[in-house]
């Protein structure tokens, strides 16, 4: 195995944080909602605009050239710029390519952010709705899936939950477990998009979306964005907030495909979370709060079996147990997630883990004690992974 | 262009590749046939010009049993294309062929709730129309009984 390098634990760190407005946001473009979010950013961190001199993104999918639309309209230029294309694992790979772009001399402020414009596109107007339930038949795979109603995000990661329930006699209430922990702490958070408790008894009546997937395994349809800015531990103290430290990171990429092997039980975290933890010289007993890429309840429980909190096969039991709530073993996805806070494809999970390094919330939304945070993203068609260390500086 | 529209559509046909065109045109004679690789012997699916085994660009098309199980599979309950408004609710599967390549397809002929990882199955053909025929699954019970 490749050793991951020491040389950049604790090199870096997160020193600003932002979020747009988050929901529903009628009348702002993806662009301008993550602009929103980068000035958000900058303004907590204390920076000068002119001090960013590193711009990583990624676009929603049909976006070109994204980097530079969002440098036009920040009104800079850059040392380093880029966007990635790595789906939902991006917005991680960004805060690590920024400490390799900072370690190696190209910059030295780097601004990572995504946002999206979903609910809008989807939901706000009749129009909008038709547009995205009649997508044009050119605009679907050739082959091998429209033929058999095969569409859509849901069933490929419905696929991995119905063989979890087989292989280990998960439930669905253990999935429920997961959406009714993360609605609790989404009602804890004024910005959330979710603002209504909600029962085990009502995700059961939710309608079934494809089974073993209803409604409330679906993440939301969001207008979202959020940033951070990295830089230097050592300029990180002369700035505004606490600095959170970049202690390690990883990626794994199961490039051969979700159907493939066991890759949609055992998933691209697992490798991608050895090589964090080796970075950070930390293993999972070491982390008090983890933020989890959660686009379905089940990959959160898939994730943290991958990551060592739980064994293979006991996610179900380990998140009914209590574990992911604030006050449990290992409070998960403090915002609410992309489940019920607002999905802005895992870039508000490094948001708030950093939110928590800096121990800086008030009580309710703290998780006491915490000095380790986990953040996962994991995207690009079920296949790539990205892991986040990161730690009270 | 097909925008925004309520009129009636068709459900969507496969179109083929250069490297699927003749897993098409084997489909529409109801016979399954995958590319084996004459260097490692391996077979493999979705079809390309070379071996994801060994790299070797020398295979043939070769007829499966058209045995397999059920390795996961899911039932769908809402209307993603409105061609299958009156196929709801119903089974998408990933089938695990007896030769070792895994195929995305239907569970037919079974109710979805009857539907079960490592269930034997067998392949039938569906045809769209004159032109093209997709292969299913069934239950190899159901099969032999019908």
């Amino acid at each position: 195995m490749i050793e991951p390098s020491r040389e950049l634990r604790d090199v870096c760190a997160i020193v600003g944080t932002g979020h747009s407005r988050l929901g529903r946001v009628p009348g702002v473009s993806s662009l301008d909602l993550l602009v929103e979010a980068m000035h958000n950013a900058i303004a907590d961190a204390g920076v000068k605009l002119t001090d960013i001199d590193g711009i990583i993104c990624r676009g929603p999918d049909e976006s070109y050239a994204h980097h530079q639309q969002i440098g036009a309209r920040l009104g800079i230029n850059a040392r380093f710029s880029t966007t990635l294309d790595n789906g939902g694992a991006s917005q991680i790979l960004g805060v690590a390519l920024a400490t390799m772009a900072i370690k190696a001399g190209m910059a030295s402020t780097v601004i990572v952010g995504f946002g999206r414009d979903s609910w809008s596109r989807t939901h706000s107007s009749k129009e909008a709705n038709v547009r995205n339930e009649t997508r044009p038949d050119s605009l679907l795979a050739h082959e091998f899936g429209p033929e058999y109603g095969y569409f859509g995000a849901v069933a490929a990661h419905a696929f991995g939950a119905m063989r979890h329930m087989h292989l280990y006699g998960t439930t669905r209430s253990h999935f429920g477990a997961v959406a009714v922990a993360f609605r609790e702490h989404a009602l804890r958070n004024p910005d959330a998009q979710m603002r209504k408790p909600l029962t085990m008894g009502q995700y059961h009546e939710a309608p079934p979306v494809v089974a073993p997937f209803g409604l409330l395994d679906c993440s939301l349809r969001s207008d979202a964005a959020g940033a951070v800015i990295v830089t230097s531990r050592e300029r990180a103290r002369d700035l505004h907030q606490p600095p959170v430290s970049i202690k390690g990171f990883g990626s794994f990429n199961n490039l051969r495909g979700w159907f493939a092997d066991d890759y949609m039980v055992t998933t691209a975290a697992k490798n991608s979370g050895e090589a964090a933890y080796r970075m950070a010289g930390i293993g999972p007993d070491d982390v008090g709060t983890a933020q989890i890429y959660d686009c379905f309840t089940y990959m959160v429980l898939t994730q943290l079996e991958d990551y060592g909190f739980c064994k293979k096969g006991e996610g179900g039991p380990f998140v009914a147990s209590g574990a992911l709530r604030m006050g449990g073993r290992l409070p998960t996805n403090t915002s609410g997630g992309q489940l019920s806070e607002a999905h802005a494809e895992g870039m508000l999970q490094v948001v708030e883990g950093a939110r928590q390094m800096r121990h800086t919330y008030p009580a309710e939304r703290q998780v006491a004690g915490a000095e380790i945070a986990l953040v996962s993203g994991h995207g690009g068609n079920q296949v790539c992974h990205s892991t986040l260390i990161l730690g009270r500086a | 262009m097909d925008g925004p529209t309520n009129a009636p559509r068709k459900k969507p046909v496969p179109r083929p590749s250069p490297e699927s065109e003749h897993y098409w045109q084997a489909a529409r004679e109801h016979r399954l046939e995958l590319p084996r690789c004459n260097a490692c012997g391996q077979l493999w699916f979705p079809p390309s010009q070379s071996c994801p085994h060994c790299l070797a660009a020398d295979f043939n098309w070769t007829p499966v049993s058209g045995l397999g199980k059920v390795f996961s599979f899911v039932t769908y309950h809402r209307v993603y294309h409105p061609a299958f408004a009156s196929d709801v609710p119903y089974v998408v599967a990933l089938v695990e062929l007896k030769e070792g390549p895994r195929l995305l397809t239907n569970i037919v002929g079974v109710p979805p709730d009857k539907v079960a990882c490592e269930m034997r199955v067998q392949v039938v053909f569906d045809d769209y129309g004159e032109d093209v025929a997709v292969p299913k699954f069934t239950p190899v019970e159901a099969a032999s009984t019908s």
